[in-house]
């Protein structure tokens, strides 16, 4: 393949790579070329999505992103594969809490799950030993950063923080060539969506669901925006969030 | 947890005054059982019972006491 939005020739770290959306991103960018380190916190699932991607040179780790040596993980990685084009963070997690049941405690775990290791995957990824040169970051935020439901404020400032962070961190990562962007999917009926079903009441989630002029969403119709993010393609595109919503947003 | 601090979780979820609940109450009947209260029970069982109820479970219980059976042998 040899046009902008291919991915070949280039390695991409995808981390929750064990289901829903960063399977689904693992499995498009192997399609369109890559060589895909399937990252997760689970051995079995990432075996999983490392035997269903095309192509060959894939391999999986297994690791919790928080509490560890993140910098000395990549450039093993790096050590061990190659270098690294692309950097996908679609690890992180969602506690639905009203705020009458919402605690410090709840708060810090989103963050810190949600952000830190946004932060700290990003900041192990530019080291020299690590990205080839420059290369794509793609951070999962979620529509939940731009507009709001009951019982998210703590998912809310996470995927926020994201939005934020993403555009200093672009300004300042030019420099080294590496561009940096945020994908806001809305309602996806998998992975982390399709347990939402399960905590909303239905009427709540039925509510939340006809929001989407174009229907709830599925994994690949945010692994496509995802890809392109990686590619060449997006070349002249840092520092800016993707919605990618089924028309949510637009109301 | 006993059935009294149940019923005081209970009370906490709602915003009503402690011991009101007695555990007889029709959860209709309650007009501060609104789909966040039953986001915040379903946390609260999360959290102090240990156990992940679906809000399909919670739509099946239409009183205070259907709210304790789900909950079984995790309340004494």
């Amino acid at each position: 393949m040899n046009h902008p939005y291919s991915l070949s020739g280039k390695r991409i770290l995808v981390t929750g790579a064990s289901g829903g959306l960063g399977r689904a991103i693992a499995t498009l960018a192997a399609q369109m070329g890559a060589v895909v380190v399937v990252h997760g916190r689970n051995a079995e699932k990432c075996q999983e999505t490392l035997r269903s991607l095309a192509g060959s040179g894939h391999s999986m780790a297994v690791c919790d992103l928080l509490g560890g040596d993140l910098s000395g993980w990549m450039k093993s990685l790096a050590g061990d594969g190659g270098p690294l084009h692309g950097l996908v963070h679609a690890a992180g997690i969602q506690i639905v809490r009203p705020l009458r049941v919402l605690d410090e405690r709840v708060l810090n775990e989103t963050m810190a799950s949600n952000v830190t290791t946004a932060l700290m995957l990003t900041k192990a990824f530019r080291q020299r030993d690590v990205c080839a040169g420059g290369g794509s970051v793609v951070w999962l935020s979620s529509v939940m950063a731009l507009t709001g439901q009951p019982g998210q404020a703590a998912y809310s400032a996470s995927k926020g923080a994201l939005v934020s962070m993403c555009r200093s961190l672009a300004l300042e990562l030019s420099a080294e060539r590496i561009r940096i962007n945020c994908l806001a999917p809305g309602l996806v009926d998998a992975g982390m969506g399709g347990r939402l079903r399960d905590c909303l009441p239905p009427d709540r989630f039925d509510a939340a669901a006809a929001m989407h002029p174009l229907g709830l969403g599925k994994p690949e119709h945010v692994a496509g925006p995802a890809v392109f993010l990686l590619s060449d393609a997006a070349a002249w595109i840092t520092g800016t969030t993707l919605t990618v919503d089924g028309g949510y947003c637009a109301h | 947890m006993t059935l009294t601090e149940f019923h005081s979780q209970l009370d906490n979820i709602l915003e009503l005054p402690s011991g009101t609940i007695k555990g007889d109450e029709g959860l209709e009947n309650l007009p501060a059982w609104d789909s966040l209260a039953v986001l915040s029970f379903i946390a609260m069982a999360d959290e102090k019972l240990k156990v992940q109820f679906s809000a399909r479970d919670i739509a099946a219980c239409t009183t205070v006491a259907d709210l304790a059976r789900l909950a079984g042998d995790r309340i004494s």
